[in-house]
């Protein structure tokens, strides 16, 4: 016998058993649309990423130990000491970045392209939810690391969930599996991480694969070409017949060098930046340490962040469940009508909008100007040019600047925090009268430092700061003051005669 | 028939829901906490804000280093002391001492304190958790156990 | 023609599977996590880093940071490796905290000590302390340091000095006798002030160890011994 017909009787043995022929031949040659061109490889690619987290994971699974005791050095020694045991964290890593940023990229395109409208509006809804069970498998992912970050990241969710009304230490005891962060919780974020959310992420994929089958792949919109739900399915049944081109090899081709292409590129990005952490070691009493969440998560950290104190809490709680319904509603709002997005302006401005929205809060996330700079004060030396030229006081003044931790909070010459403002040219802003009280009393958001600073501390602080402003530019007087005030003058400068005319 | 095979698992599941809803619901009612020695109270010196640890002691035998738990310790004179948390009152970020500014600072989002554990400065609802503690034996005693947090605070 | 293409799709993740397992060159890949390496107390790598993020923000180099600058040889010139070490565990004066364990600080005694060697080692290069410089205040005639005061260091740091006034009674309440010390000793070439044997007006080849001893003395019975002393 030869080959081929060996192989076709195989086929046809299995094929008259199980009818996977039958079953997957129309998944390949089903037609889509002809001009569904490389707009439509995003959600292929999330697949493709979805697919990789499967396989690396369940290798990482064979290693890692789910023992809060345990976790940490048994991720050292995947990195350290297992075979490519570090590339294998690295593409899990990376892939899941990628996923996250696949999934939200043809999220956008088929919000623009209303591809959700009548009869796709369940695709959207699993897509909805499969959203978050993406966002939740790459949070549990970073509980896994079980290091700094993850123990204070975690802390920060125990203590919003502690914030529900009434039932909130209920809340926080279910999230942590206890009363403390501790071994229960990395088991049952393991469980989560592992069990729960693969599955259900693998069943919302099953079905979102089936919808698509069920209700095709839409076309590119045209101006004009409105979805009426009255005649639709007949009308796009008829177009695939006769325009329509089979999914593969037509479609699957381009699909497949765009996904090759992410691969090459997540193959690339894990074997030149490696695995993310594990950071610090997850003692609680090692608090020399900065928590920040993974990138897909800086921007809620950003949000949390920038919220007046009043309405954190019911922010904080009502605005995922907002977030929830409105994405879920959006079919159910317009599921027909027009689909070009030249047509729907207003949606256009709300996905631009939401984008921008992201990513500015992602980078006030990154750069998290509220946070002090914990050692500003031992670290970042009082530059040249704010030195020079002062006298003993003044400089005693800058020593004092650090002493009492100013400069965490405070930059001069763009080193040091920005939770108050920079203060190179404070002396332009405020007298020193001004400062004195700003510094003795504070205020909202600057702590009082009158009951730690003694009066010769203070003095030299304030004849500091009172030289800080750039040369020849005048330094803040009090509107309407009768005599000028004595004035510092800086080297270089010269009087200006007006101090002398008014004497 | 149906109606006995329905009634047969609906007891059997019901039975089974027993085990199932009570490992997975029991966090929710844990929130214990126990007297637990700091070490001599002499440690403390008066006027000074001192870090200390303490092993949790409701830990249990998986937590590892996650049983640790620290506190800062103000002894405001000779047995006079305050206990706090280390936990920022607004999202539960480890505070800072400086005793220079003698201020607490918090990394996350710019918490500040003063040294009584009062609000000084940024997004903190409040001030700063404190433990009971008592002194027995010449050794400091505090009541800790569950994370603090704003429902019930230590 | 749609095989081959196909087949040349195919072929991008098999090629870069071949990529990745001919480079059995994996350990030298640059994503290859480091292994942890503690730098070693006292070595240069743990000084710098303590330095750097315990230190610098007051004691930098040149013209940068308020207090002496530490990466400069001026003050290994002047200090000893004790008044270092005493100065890191228990504070100086006024401004300079203490970092020992007394106070809750990070640093035990022997790794305080440890930063001073080290330090001296990475700045201190070639500087031998100067034998009559013992490092510590040596007690002084207040009498004889104003007079050599008036002389020697009036022009610029007297009330009304080009440099601004050195008898300012608030600055002497932040600086103790110990900092007037070795601000005069070890001087701050970057800020102007000459180092306690450089030329000074009317003093050409600087001043002795007494005349330092007297004028630190001077400069001491000028400070306020409480706030009502300051009032005006």
């Amino acid at each position: 016998m030869k080959a081929p017909r060996m192989f076709g009787v195989a086929i046809d043995w299995v094929e008259s058993r199980t009818g996977a022929v039958a079953f997957i031949a129309p998944l390949l040659t089903h037609h889509v649309p002809r001009n569904a061109k490389w707009w439509y490889v995003f959600g292929s690619a999330t697949l493709m990423f979805f697919t990789i987290q499967i396989v690396t994971g369940v290798c990482l699974a064979t290693l890692y130990a789910p023992s809060a005791a345990e976790a940490w050095e048994s991720l050292r020694y995947i990195d350290q000491q297992v075979p490519f045991g570090w590339m294998l964290r690295a593409l899990h890593g990376w892939s899941s970045n990628a996923m996250v940023v696949m999934m939200a990229i043809h999220m956008l395109q088929v919000f623009l392209h209303a591809s959700y409208k009548f009869p796709r509006e369940l695709n959207w809804v699993t897509g909805v939810f499969l959203l978050f069970t993406v966002l939740a498998l790459a949070f549990t992912g970073q509980v896994m690391r079980w290091d700094q970050d993850a123990y204070w990241g975690l802390g920060i969710g125990a203590s919003i969930a502690d914030r529900v009304p009434l039932i909130g230490n209920q809340v926080r005891g279910l999230l942590l599996g206890g009363p403390i962060i501790g071994g229960e919780t990395l088991s049952r974020f393991f469980a989560l991480h592992v069990f729960v959310l693969p599955g259900a992420a693998i069943g919302l994929v099953g079905l979102h694969l089936a919808l698509i089958m069920k209700n095709g792949i839409s076309e590119m919109p045209k101006p004009g070409a409105t979805v009426e739900p009255a005649t639709y399915r007949a009308e796009y049944e008829q177009r695939m017949e006769k325009d329509g081109v089979p999914f593969y090899p037509d479609a699957a081709q381009r699909d497949m060098v765009f996904c090759g292409a992410c691969l090459v590129l997540l193959v690339v990005l894990a074997a030149v930046y490696g695995p993310f952490g594990p950071g610090g070691q997850p003692d609680p009493t090692l608090i020399d340490t900065n928590p920040r969440p993974d990138y897909p998560f800086l921007w809620i950290f950003g949000a949390v962040s920038l919220l007046p104190p009043a309405s954190e809490t019911a922010v904080m709680l009502v605005a995922p469940l907002v977030g929830v319904l409105v994405l879920v509603a959006v079919p159910f709002l317009a599921n027909a009508g027009e689909r070009a997005p030249s047509r729907r302006p207003g949606m256009v401005l709300v996905a631009a909008l939401a984008v921008m929205a992201v990513a500015a809060l992602t980078w006030e996330g990154k750069t998290s100007p509220w946070s002090p700079v914990m050692d500003g004060w031992s670290a970042l030396p009082t530059p040249s040019h704010f030195l020079t030229g002062r006298t003993p006081l003044e400089v005693q003044g800058a020593n004092v600047f650090q002493f009492a931790q100013c400069r965490n909070c405070h930059s001069l010459n763009g080193l040091g925090g920005e939770r108050g403002p920079a203060l190179d040219a404070i002396a332009t802003r405020m007298t020193a009268d001004q400062l004195m009280r700003q510094i003795q009393q504070g205020d909202g958001n600057m702590p009082a430092f009158g009951r730690n600073l003694d009066s010769a501390q203070m003095t030299a602080l304030v004849s500091f700061l009172t030289t800080l402003r750039p040369e020849f530019e005048a330094p803040a007087v009090i509107p309407g003051a009768q005599l000028p005030l004595p004035v510092r003058q800086m080297p270089g400068e010269v009087a200006t005669p007006v101090a002398a005319g008014t004497q | 028939m149906f109606r006995f095979g329905a009634a047969l698992l609906g007891v059997g599941g019901a039975i089974a829901a027993v085990p199932i809803l009570g490992t997975l619901l029991a966090p929710a009612r844990r929130q214990a906490s126990a007297w637990v020695s700091l070490g001599s109270a002499e440690a403390f010196p008066p006027g000074q804000t001192r870090f200390a640890t303490f092993l949790n002691p409701i830990r249990q035998p998986t937590d590892g280093d996650a049983a640790k738990t620290a506190c800062w310790v103000r002894c405001i004179s000779p047995g006079k002391y305050q206990v706090f948390a280390v936990n920022c009152a607004h999202l539960g970020c480890p505070v800072r001492w400086f005793a220079q500014s003698r201020l607490f600072m918090c990394p996350c989002h710019g918490g500040a304190y003063y040294e009584d554990g009062s609000r000084a400065a940024g997004p903190p609802p409040r001030g700063l958790f404190e433990y009971p503690w008592k002194i027995d034996g010449g050794n400091l005693l505090i009541e800790a156990g569950h994370l603090p947090g704003l429902e019930q605070s230590t | 023609m749609n095989a081959l293409r196909l087949l040349r799709a195919a072929s991008l993740p098999s090629l870069c599977g071949a990529l990745l397992s001919s480079a059995g060159a994996c350990d030298r890949l640059p994503g290859r996590p480091e292994s942890a390496q503690v730098a070693q107390e006292g070595s240069p790598e743990w000084t710098a880093h303590v330095f750097n993020t315990s230190c610098r923000g007051c004691h930098a180099q040149g013209s940068e940071g308020a207090a002496v600058p530490l990466m400069d040889n001026a003050y290994w010139r002047a200090a000893t490796d004790e008044q270092v070490t005493q100065a890191v565990l228990h504070g100086q004066g006024v401004l300079m905290p203490a970092f020992g364990p007394t106070v809750g600080g990070p640093f035990t005694p022997s790794q305080a000590s440890a930063l001073t060697r080290g330090m001296r080692a990475l700045w201190g290069g070639g500087a031998v302390r100067s034998p009559e410089m013992s490092g510590t205040v040596v007690a002084g005639n207040a009498t004889n340091g104003k007079a050599i005061f008036d002389v020697a260091c009036a022009a610029c740091h007297g009330a009304n000095g080009s440099s601004g006034s050195v008898t300012d009674p608030m600055y002497l309440r932040l600086v103790s006798d110990q900092g007037l010390w070795t601000a005069v000793v070890a001087g701050r070439r970057a800020l102007g002030s000459p180092a306690w044997n450089e030329p000074m007006p009317g003093r050409p080849n600087g001043l002795t160890t007494t005349e330092v001893a007297d004028v630190v003395a001077y400069l001491s019975s000028e400070r306020p011994r409480s706030m009502s002393e300051m009032q005006p």
